[in-house]
């Protein structure tokens, strides 16, 4: 396996966007490829995530995609896996360019959602869990993900005020990003103030339905020599599963695939948990941005509240945790999510991120979760 | 050499529809157990814990004790006209997890973990809970 980059990275401003998820793809991917140096004609291939293009009555969207890059014969094929679906198109163009069987892979993910009401997106959102055995029994997205919130209450004594910190550190977060859904600070007041959705999670525990897009550029090194921005190294690239439903799970306050997932991408980057100078994780819901940290290994089972209420994960903090602003207020178009992770990492590694530039860029982590937990992907970059 | 034919896929023992069946139609619950003792409400063929094919029919009565569980605001189409609900994770008395929703539990205040809970038969769609206060349900022995 050779050494695989992300030469490339982009993404639009997250939100409510004019333009169709197909086009708004191709327009990242044409500023990926320019950060990278290359040309459409130098992909070999391309993975394209869009999870509910049906939405938008579009399925079978990389052909269309790549002919409005110009490249026409060059393969795709769109890769599913719910809200990991663009990791889980990463991890599928590092295998193809780590393994040699292309020089380079294009990553497009994207959604389009704002046009559905919420009746109709809470519906659509839905279908990503288990129909019949989750949703037809009443279960709503926020629903299942309160389950788990429930549990770790039960089990750890987790408090309104530490899903709370995670709502005002992110959303500070993402005030400092001009990608960001939310570009404005919220105070605990406010959020404890925000009607309940799901109990215990309010309406600002939640991420929104954001449209959006992201692209990534993956090459090898030898390869292409020049790259306009400093490329990240993938020193991992891990996706592990779980039961597809929370409570045939043996645990209910835990993400198996995550835990699996991180125990692979830690194993391959040859580091620890503590060796990680800041993270993008999945906080779809606060609860799960604190069974990210619990399940990264970065605190231990039920701490990772107290310590976001430490400011532990603050961007100035001992890990700066979502220095986007998260999914929870950079925003969530769920297939352009896992990929705007890692273009938020690329931003941090070549300094550009302004206002919420992190300190230190040795090693960032990612991790996205597919559905509730059922699928997960654990990218560790570094530097060359 | 020979193609496989549909007669040589492996036999379903049961199918989703099956359990759908089961509480619309049957009066029962479905319920599954293999060899090493895992129990499960949701359609499978293989043991994720040990892998075996053969898992048994079990019994679900339908009661048993909430394990996790919220009260929903913002629905999903099929539950529009019942919000507020309790959705609910049910430990049950047999073994194994499953998953209902409680008409008009409509505030946090009212849904207490551990509280015991019964299946309750009806038109309404998914798998219903009530409070088990031991009495016989009406209509019911």
């Amino acid at each position: 396996m050779r050494e695989t980059w992300v030469a490339g990275a982009a993404t639009n401003r997250f939100g409510k966007m004019a333009e169709s998820g197909r086009e708004a793809g191709a327009r990242v991917a044409l500023a990926a490829l320019d950060r990278a140096g290359l040309r459409p004609q130098d992909i070999g291939v391309t993975f394209v995530a869009n999870a509910f293009g049906i939405a938008e009555r579009q399925a079978h969207v990389g052909p269309l995609l790549n002919s409005a890059l110009g490249i026409p014969e060059v393969p795709s094929c769109t890769i599913e896996s719910a809200c990991s679906s663009s990791s889980a198109a990463l991890h599928e163009a590092f295998v193809h360019v780590a393994a040699g069987f292309e020089e380079a892979a294009l990553v497009v993910g994207f959604e389009k959602l704002s046009h559905l009401d919420t009746l109709a997106a809470t519906s659509y959102f839905a279908v990503g869990a288990d129909y019949p055995f989750e949703a037809h029994n009443g279960a709503t997205f926020p629903g299942l993900y309160a389950t788990i919130a429930s549990a770790h209450a039960r089990r750890y004594g987790t408090r309104t005020e530490e899903l709370g910190a995670v709502a005002v550190k992110n959303h500070a977060n993402a005030a400092r990003n001009p990608h960001a859904h939310f570009q404005k600070e919220i105070s605990y007041e406010t959020y404890l103030n925000s009607p309940m959705i799901a109990s215990p999670l309010r309406l600002y525990d939640c991420c929104p339905f954001s449209d959006g897009a992201a692209a990534l550029v993956v090459t090898a090194r030898e390869t292409f020599p020049s790259p306009a921005s400093e490329p990240l190294v993938i020193r991992a690239s891990a996706r592990a599963g779980s039961l597809g439903d929370i409570h045939d799970r043996s645990s209910m306050t835990s993400l198996p695939a995550a835990r699996l997932a991180a125990e692979k991408a830690y194993r391959a980057a040859g580091v620890r948990p503590g060796q990680i100078d800041f993270a993008e994780v999945h906080d779809c819901f606060t609860i799960a941005e604190l069974v990210a940290l619990e399940d990264l290994g970065f605190f231990p089972a039920g701490e990772a509240g107290r310590a976001t209420r430490e400011g532990l994960t603050a961007r100035d903090g001992q890990l700066p945790v979502n220095p986007s602003g998260g999914l929870k207020a950079k925003g969530h178009p769920v297939s352009a999510t896992g990929a705007s992770q890692v273009a938020e990492i690329f931003e941090q590694f070549n300094h550009h991120a302004g206002a919420r530039q992190v300190p230190k860029t040795e090693l960032a982590l990612a991790h996205n979760v597919g559905a509730t937990g059922s699928s997960c992907s654990v990218h560790i970059f570094g530097h060359r | 050499m020979a193609g496989t034919g549909p007669e040589e896929l492996p036999p379903a023992a049961h199918t989703i529809r099956e359990f759908e069946h089961g509480y619309e139609e049957e009066s029962r619950l479905r319920g599954f157990r293999s060899a090493c003792g895992f129990v499960t409400a949701t359609w499978g063929l293989v043991c994720p814990a040990c892998g075996a094919r053969d898992l048994a029919e079990h019994a679900l009565s339908g009661r048993g004790r909430i394990v996790a569980g919220t009260v929903q605001t913002v629905p999903s189409d099929e539950f529009l006209n019942d919000a507020p609900y309790a959705y609910v994770v049910v430990e049950l008395d047999e073994g194994g997890r499953m998953t209902g929703w409680m008409p008009g539990v409509r505030r946090d205040a009212d849904l207490h973990l551990g509280d015991r809970v019964r299946w309750r038969p009806s038109y309404k769609p998914g798998v219903i809970f009530e409070r088990d206060d031991g009495a016989a349900p009406e209509g019911r022995p």
